[in-house]
């Protein structure tokens, strides 16, 4: 009951900073002078570039624990990490094709963070895309912690790769206070939303481990005892 | 150290022994490769002239999927009659496995490309004459990189049910910088006329390293009978 409670307290304690940040979002944060109201995806598109980040260092880690000491649980979290970061890049690759349009009058442009982010949502897309590939479950695991270490190793040679590619993308970016003012607050529910979804990605996950030992475990009971060889017969 | 080298020389040869026997993965990897060519030449419009640049684009696209096709080659010989369980067994390190097998791999690889690239020259009319060494630094230290981490996978997914698919399905997206990296190398020297700096190759040496020396690390924990 009490862990019940705390769920849900984090869960509308997550929705009302949500509120409350877009609320700030369009009450209170100036109007960006350059590129007008589409500037405000910033505010979203930088913290959650952050997370993303956050979440395929926690695959980076839990693939490490799982070689380490052979624990599926370091398997599930690594996982529910690995959905957090590709949903989270997904948005990022969403929301900085808007600001491109609108700032370069183009949706796509090969500039270098464009082409980082693309390919580092390859990266964990297909970490998830491999897992059902492979039946063993402790194959999978393996398989599975090698690729998220040698991907989350392979990061900063993309982002030294797709230096070389000319740069239209802002490299700094002038913000009055009240704008720092609101993407710090944004960082909150986007950081408390990625860490309610690693939580519930993993507790899926756990369940459906646990389903399906049971399940084998079930079919192994139920199977119908090995008739007696003859030499069993004779004695 | 001596113990060591022997050990790999022993299982290159080895392996090299068993593609002579049969000829298959380098037969089959050199007709893919010509056939990609063949396939970009007519996209790309046959007949024009094309730059150092766009060569290292084209040849990437070969050496890829001709890569992949010897990683899972070499692999799958030691998949037949259980050989892996017999090498396994044997009082060798596994990282002289790798070692051999990366060294295997690289051969084909090499064999692929001093079939393929002349011909995709002659078809595509590609002008490496300006800068030939740099073409060949860039290209030589991105197929270790990429075939660091092909070798590796290659020993992981060796006994899962989806081999090809899963095998190009990882080492692609994990070779992408150093596909990036050579391409855009060579974009800079071929378009640019800037010529290929000391910090350009230790950045791919780099690459080619780490890759060498994680894959050689968790090496042992991939390879299962």
């Amino acid at each position: 009951m009490n862990r019940k409670c705390l769920v849900y307290g984090f869960w509308s304690v997550t929705l009302a900073l949500f509120v409350a940040s877009v609320a700030m979002l369009f009450l209170y944060t100036p109007i960006e002078k350059t590129m007008g109201p589409v500037q405000k995806i910033f505010y979203l598109h930088l913290p959650i570039a952050i997370n993303t980040f956050l979440a395929c260092f926690v695959v980076f880690i839990a693939s490490i624990g799982y070689l380490w000491q052979r624990k599926m649980w370091w398997d599930d979290l690594a996982f529910a990490a690995g959905k957090v970061a590709v949903l989270y890049c997904s948005v990022v690759l969403l929301t900085g094709m808007i600001w491109g349009k609108s700032a370069w009058g183009s949706w796509w442009t090969w500039s270098p963070r464009l082409t980082f982010s693309l390919v580092l949502w390859l990266l964990f897309v297909v970490y998830l895309m491999i897992r059902p590939s492979i039946d063993s479950p402790q194959r999978r695991a393996m398989i599975s912690a090698v690729y998220g270490i040698v991907a989350f190793i392979d990061v900063p040679f993309v982002y030294l790769s797709v230096k070389l590619l000319p740069d239209i993308h802002p490299a700094s970016i002038a913000l009055a206070p009240a704008m720092k003012l609101t993407v710090l607050v944004w960082f909150l529910p986007i950081t408390l939303l990625a860490l309610g979804l690693l939580r519930a990605g993993y507790l899926l996950n756990r369940q459906i481990r646990t389903e399906s030992q049971r399940n084998q475990n079930m079919v192994f009971e139920s199977a119908p005892p090995a008739s007696p060889t003859p030499m069993e017969e004779l004695a | 150290m001596n113990r060591t080298l022997r050990q790999i020389g022993l299982l290159i040869q080895k392996d090299l022994r068993i593609e002579a026997r049969g000829r298959q993965t380098i037969g089959l990897v050199i007709v893919l490769g010509i056939l990609i060519i063949v396939v970009l030449g007519m996209g790309l419009g046959a007949g024009r002239p094309v730059s150092g640049f766009g060569a290292t684009s084209i040849l990437w696209v070969t050496y890829l999927f001709g890569g992949v096709l010897c990683f899972e080659k070499t692999m799958a010989v030691e998949r037949f009659d259980d050989a892996l369980a017999g090498l396994l067994i044997a009082p060798i390190d596994r990282g002289v496995i790798y070692a051999s097998k990366l060294i295997t791999n690289l051969l084909l690889i090499i064999g692929l490309a001093l079939v393929v690239t002349p011909v995709a020259m002659t078809l595509f009319r590609f002008d490496l004459s300006e800068h030939p060494l740099a073409f060949f630094i860039v290209m030589s230290l991105g197929v270790t990189g990429f075939t660091a981490v092909g070798t590796l996978f290659s020993a992981a997914v060796s006994s899962t049910r989806l081999q090809g698919g899963l095998l190009a399905m990882l080492v692609f997206p994990l070779s992408l910088p150093v596909v990036i990296m050579s391409t855009q190398l060579m974009r800079k020297v071929f378009e640019e006329g800037v010529p290929l700096t000391s910090t350009d190759v230790a950045t791919l040496c780099a690459f080619d390293m780490i890759f060498l020396i994680v894959s050689w690390l968790v090496f042992e924990l991939v390879l299962e009978p």
